[in-house]
């Protein structure tokens, strides 16, 4: 079969480059997967040609055992190539790739001798799935090791064999498991799953595979036995567990993403089918699934937040240092979430407050969380013990002088931020980084007055701090730009996702946040049902809907918000005053039990519909509206905010942009990001809802009128022009 | 005998800071709590708030009398759970209950040999994690079931089970006793009672004492500087960091200290559980440095150290021991009894103390004993323990010693003394003293 369709790697090497057969012994090959263009071998076109080559060159020859091992034990491959599938844009062409694939993987099932995969470090995907083509598969022992099937989580499946050799090797269950989670596995659980045969020191790796291929040692597989064939391959069990996943994939998901579905139909009868029948299944569904939306719009997403993780790394002359002593000021709900985050995250941090409560509930939640991750085998013992002692409370404002980075969560007021940020400035060194997790302050202002304000920045954490993945790195005016850099090298390394972004108020989040709710608050007064719109954006991707989202932020802080985003951007931002006869100190929300929901105390009870709304409803107008009409008027009033922030360049693209938007409001991944969505609907299209939104009777009546939808300049060019956010 | 007098030539070493945890009662809020865990706390956090380079030191010594099982070198533990770079190297000292005072008295000797400048000292002890163990015949019982193979063998094991083999051993209990004079110390403070003819209530009235002392001194704050607030592990949700020592009661009175039993000597012996020392958890720790090295680290020396003494006695005595070492360390000082301005001295039983004060005044026991003419000197006891003592604080065996000179180092500050005595009893008979100096 020939590889044709699959884009090159423009510095890809000369044919037989990429991989290396060594025989070290006798009967003996071992072939080395060592592209001389890639750090971390990837399947790209080049070196499944020369994969194809040196297994041809062994079926012509004869050898005892054949190990295939990465350039370093903790280096084996990590999957196919991202780029080159994401450029593929005829089914066709990615139908005979993988036809490609499956019959190269068969001829290496197919080898005489023992196959031995040697796999250590990360081994995602399509390399795991290389490995299941192997007769014995033995792993490096070593934390750096991660495997597992991942393609669900980029809107493809596993689809070079994972969906029918995994239910195969371990069982449907855990297959299924593996395969929706898309979780990478640690060696140890692993093993124990029996993804793979044997652990052995990274050291020790190439010995035992070589010992494994030549027959001196026969690893024990637990077999599956009669589970085999009640469980496995008994249709009427396949159903029932297919049946099972594919609910639990609908809640998840809404059906909004076929890829996991898809791969529940196909490893159900994976090991029913025959390996041609199955392989031909898995090639029709990768090739309609990678050139379908949603696998471009989630591949976007990730490359976006590959590259925001590589922010301040690899650049010349230029290192940001390894943070291992940090401070926190204030001890809420955010101090604690960040200094618990950084503690669990090798940063020995100490937390100041002047409540010992504070302090209190600051170790009682880390040490919960502490004793959690221990339970489920995520920290052994000792790093458990480790990560307690990263987290130290200080009840005064001293010993902090060792701190590499102070971020300060204290109240939201400028003059606080100011004086102790000039009170921390005599203690700590003049490098120390002074971060401010303000979410409605000017970074700007906050430095006023600190000596050597070029360390000063903004990093704007969201709550929950332990779930929210985006950080959103702030710029101030006189923020040296190294300092940005080994901030969002920070937020990296506590697995967070860093945007670099300006300081303007409401910074972007928030910013594009603030219309999208007072529209909700809009829509609520004239008339429309909270559980209706929440529904509604549900089903367009969202993962809240704004008044559940209002409920969790708390009215007060929305209040508060929206006033200062008025301040900043004047009428189109004039917030809607008719939630005020709702707001009242015992109703603000999920945190006082009762806003547009009630929340009962109970654990676990659900949330209902407040059943006093319609008394503060005084319009009617919304009632008329379409459901699309509703999204349009929530949804573009983002996009047009998005324009605005791109003209004014509050971050560096599109594509920063919609990272956010995804990471920080959880707009739908499917759709791509905010950016992505009006891009889908077209600059054209956009205004002229825009313009239809504008001139509508309730709309043209408000304070401030039709300002805050009245088309931003870059949509109108871009309309004029024909373009898109990311075809500009 | 051992003398060491530093006003002779050589470097003037100071400490430079202190910190402990609260003094908690055993088997109260620090009952889960872990000796490296909080050592490592303190350490820690002595550390941040000198705001020295944990590089900059030189070793880690900690003093402990029972360390975890799993933590014979307790002071490597703490040390590097405290963050200290694994470079640094640490090790683990005991001398008993004199355990906190002989980290640092090991500091000074290396400093003066020439050897390193700067020490992290500390005194560690969680008694509440002392075990129960196996007695030699559960562990034989245990023995014969591993080693049994056959079916009959295995069955033959299992019947030779008894009842009475579960019967455990109690580790605090057997620590507390000397194994060469066979009495555990309660026993060694009721022979000094009798040989001083101490009466009961002259031992309820000096513990009635400590606890109204301690109370005040808490009322006054004197504590909080060296007392570092601590949440202990599998604290409840309800429950706050434990920021006092729980051990003075407001409540206590002669009646009340008269309605106990001797503990020890049943019918007729003094010592009750209300005028002995409880069994305690603590940790503190102190920062031994070079005069100049503190002024480089840019601290404010506590108190500079002026001589230090050990000496042994009689087993069966032990609690008399710092009249010996205090006799020598004072000499060593160049100065009297008369001299010093507070005295800290363990209260391990008030037959103990009240013992030391009679035969520090007394010439014939010094002739005795000390092979010298005249008394020591009279011990002021309104000058002595004035914050209470290990009667109403707890008596965390290994800890002890580091309190001793961190409360005698603040009160030379606090009640504008140039001289302070720190000294305790040590069980299997020795004593050990330390003369301070206020830093001008």
């Amino acid at each position: 079969m020939e590889l044709q369709g699959f884009p090159l790697p423009e510095d890809s090497p000369e044919p037989g480059a990429c991989i290396r057969i060594e025989r070290p012994e006798p009967d003996l090959a071992v072939l080395v997967l060592a592209p001389p263009h890639r750090s971390l071998a990837v399947l790209d076109a080049p070196l499944l040609r020369d994969l194809d080559a040196a297994v041809a060159e062994l079926e012509n020859g004869y050898q005892k055992g054949v190990v295939i091992a990465g350039a370093e034990p903790l280096k084996f491959a990590a999957g196919a190539d991202i780029d080159a599938i994401e450029s593929i844009t005829a089914p066709a062409d990615l139908k005979r790739i993988c036809d490609f694939v499956h019959d190269l993987f068969l001829r290496i099932d197919k080898l005489s001798g023992r196959v031995v995969a040697a796999i250590g470090g990360p081994v995602p995907g399509g390399a795991f799935e290389l490995s299941l083509a192997c007769d014995y598969i033995v792993a490096a022992d070593h934390p750096k090791t991660r495997i597992g099937l991942p393609e669900t989580m980029l809107g493809i499946l596993p689809g070079w064999g994972g969906c029918h050799r995994l239910p195969r090797r371990v069982g449907l269950p855990t297959a299924m498991q593996a395969i929706l989670t898309g979780r990478l596995y640690p060696a140890r659980q692993a093993k124990k799953m029996g993804l793979v045969d044997r652990l052995t020191h990274p050291e020790y790796l190439l010995r035992v595979a070589s010992d494994i291929a030549m027959g001196r040692e026969t690893p024990r597989r637990k077999a599956r036995g009669w589970k085999g064939m009640l469980v496995d391959r008994n249709p009427l069990m396949a159903n029932l567990i297919a049946k099972k996943a594919r609910e639990t994939v609908y809640r998840k998901t809404r059906g909004k993403y076929p890829a996991p579905l898809r791969a529940i139909d196909i490893t159900a009868e994976g090991p029913r089918t025959s390996m041609q029948q199955a392989a031909r299944k898995e090639g029709d569904a990768i090739a309609e699934l990678a050139t379908g939306p949603v696998c471009k719009a989630l591949l976007s997403i990730f490359g976006s937040s590959e590259e925001a993780k590589k922010l301040g790394r690899d650049l010349e002359g230029f290192e940001p240092r390894t943070f291992r002593r940090a401070g926190v000021l204030g001890g809420g709900v955010m101090g604690g979430g960040i200094a618990s985050n950084l503690a669990l995250k090798g940063v020995a941090t100490r937390i100041f407050d002047l409540a010992p409560p504070a302090l209190d509930a600051v170790l009682h939640e880390h040490r919960g969380d502490v004793a959690k991750r221990l339970k489920r085998r995520r920290l052994t013992k000792a790093e458990s013990l480790q990560a307690l002692d990263r987290l130290d409370c200080s009840r005064s404002m001293d010993g902090f002088s060792g701190s590499q980075i102070v971020i300060e969560a204290v109240a939201e007021r400028l003059d606080v931020k100011q004086s102790v940020f000039q009170q921390l400035a005599r203690q700590v060194g003049s490098d120390c980084i002074l971060a401010s997790n303000t979410s409605s302050l000017s970074v700007t202002s906050i430095a006023e007055g600190v000596p050597r304000p070029e360390r000063v920045v903004g990093m704007h954490f969201f709550n929950p701090v332990k779930k929210m993945p985006l950080v959103e790195v702030v710029r101030g005016e006189q923020t040296a730009h190294e300092v940005a850099l080994e901030v969002a090298a920070l937020a990296v390394k506590m697995g967070k996702t860093p945007v670099i972004v300006r300081d303007v108020a409401g910074f972007l989040v928030n910013r594009l946040l603030g219309p999208y709710l007072d529209e909700a608050v809009r829509l609520f007064i004239d008339g429309a049902q909270p559980k209706q719109v929440d529904e509604l954006m549900l089903d367009f991707g969202m993962p809240m809907g704004p008044f559940r989202l209002l409920d969790e932020v708390g009215l007060d802080i929305a209040e508060h918000a929206s006033e200062s985003l008025h301040q900043a951007y004047g009428e189109r931002m004039i917030p809607c005053t008719g939630l005020e006869p709702m707001r009242s100190p015992d109703r603000l929300g999920r945190k006082t039990g009762k806003g547009f929901y009630v929340f009962p105390k109970e654990r676990k009870a659900r949330e209902s519909v407040a059943p006093d709304l319609a008394d503060y409803q005084s319009g009617s107008s919304a009632r008329r509206l379409s459901d699309e009409q509703i999204v349009d008027r929530l949804v573009l009033s983002m996009v047009n905010e998005a324009s605005r922030c791109l003209e004014e360049d509050v971050v560096a693209g599109a594509k920063e942009l919609d990272l956010a938007t995804v990471f920080g409001t959880g707009f739908a991944p499917f759709h791509g990001g905010l950016l992505h969505y009006a891009d889908k609907l077209g600059a054209t299209e956009v205004v002229a809802r825009l313009e239809g939104i504008a001139a509508s009777e309730d709309v043209a009546a408000r304070p401030g009128g039709s300002a805050k939808f009245e088309p931003a300049a870059l949509l109108r060019e871009n309309a004029r022009r024909n373009l898109g956010f990311f075809s500009a | 005998m051992l003398a060491y007098n530093l006003l002779d030539d050589g470097p003037d070493i100071v400490l430079a800071a202190g910190l402990r945890s609260p003094w908690v009662r055993a088997g109260s809020a620090f009952r889960y709590e872990d000796a490296g865990h909080l050592g490592a706390r303190v350490a820690r956090e002595l550390i941040a708030r000198s705001g020295i380079d944990p590089a900059e030191i030189d070793e880690v010594i900690a003093g402990c009398v029972g360390p975890p099982h799993d933590q014979a070198n307790i002071g490597r533990v703490i040390a590097l759970r405290a963050g200290v770079p694994q470079a640094v190297p640490a090790r683990t000292v005991a001398r008993n209950c004199a355990s906190g005072i002989e980290a640092v008295t090991s500091a000074v000797a290396n400093i003066r040999a020439g050897f390193g400048t700067t020490y992290l000292t500390l005194g560690v002890e969680v008694m509440s994690a002392y075990p129960l163990i196996m007695g030699h015949r559960l562990t034989g019982f245990f023995e014969r079931l591993m080693k049994a193979r056959s079916l009959g063998a295995r069955l033959k094991g299992i019947a030779s089970f008894r009842p009475s083999m579960l019967k455990p051993r109690v580790a605090l209990l057997e620590g507390l006793t000397d194994p060469v004079s066979g009495l555990i110390m309660g026993k060694t403070a009721e022979l000094v009672a009798r040989d001083f003819g101490l009466t009961r209530e002259q031992c309820d009235g000096f513990a009635l004492r400590s606890h109204e002392r301690a109370l005040a001194a808490q009322e006054r704050g004197r504590f909080q500087a060296e007392i570092l607030p601590h949440l202990p592990q599998r604290a409840r949700k309800s429950a706050g960091a434990v920021d006092a020592d729980d051990g003075p009661r407001s409540d206590q009175s002669m009646e009340r200290l008269g309605r106990l039993k001797p503990y020890f000597d049943k019918p007729d012996g003094v010592v009750t559980v209300g005028n002995a020392c409880g069994i305690t958890d603590g940790a503190a720790a102190l920062l031994v440095t070079t005069a100049e090295r503190c002024a480089e680290l840019g601290l404010k020396p506590m108190a500079r150290l002026r001589s230090f003494a050990w000496s042994g006695c009689d087993p069966a005595r032990m609690g008399l021991g710092p009249v010996y070492s205090s006799a020598l360390a004072l000499d060593a000082a160049g100065c009297r009894l008369d001299d010093i301005g507070t005295v800290e001295i363990n209260e391990a039983f008030a037959a103990q103390v009240l013992g030391c004060a009679r035969a520090f005044e007394s010439a014939s026991w010094a002739e005795r004993h000390l092979n010298r003419s005249h008394a020591v000197g009279e011990l002021d006891l309104a000058r002595t323990n004035v914050n209470g003592g290990a009667i109403a604080l707890g008596h965390p065996v290994g800890a002890t010693g580091a309190r001793l000179l961190l409360t005698a180092a603040h009160e030379l500050e606090v009640g504008d003394h140039e001289l302070a005595l720190a000294t305790l009893c040590i069980g299997g008979g020795q004593g050990g003293a330390v003369v301070l100096e206020r830093v001008a």
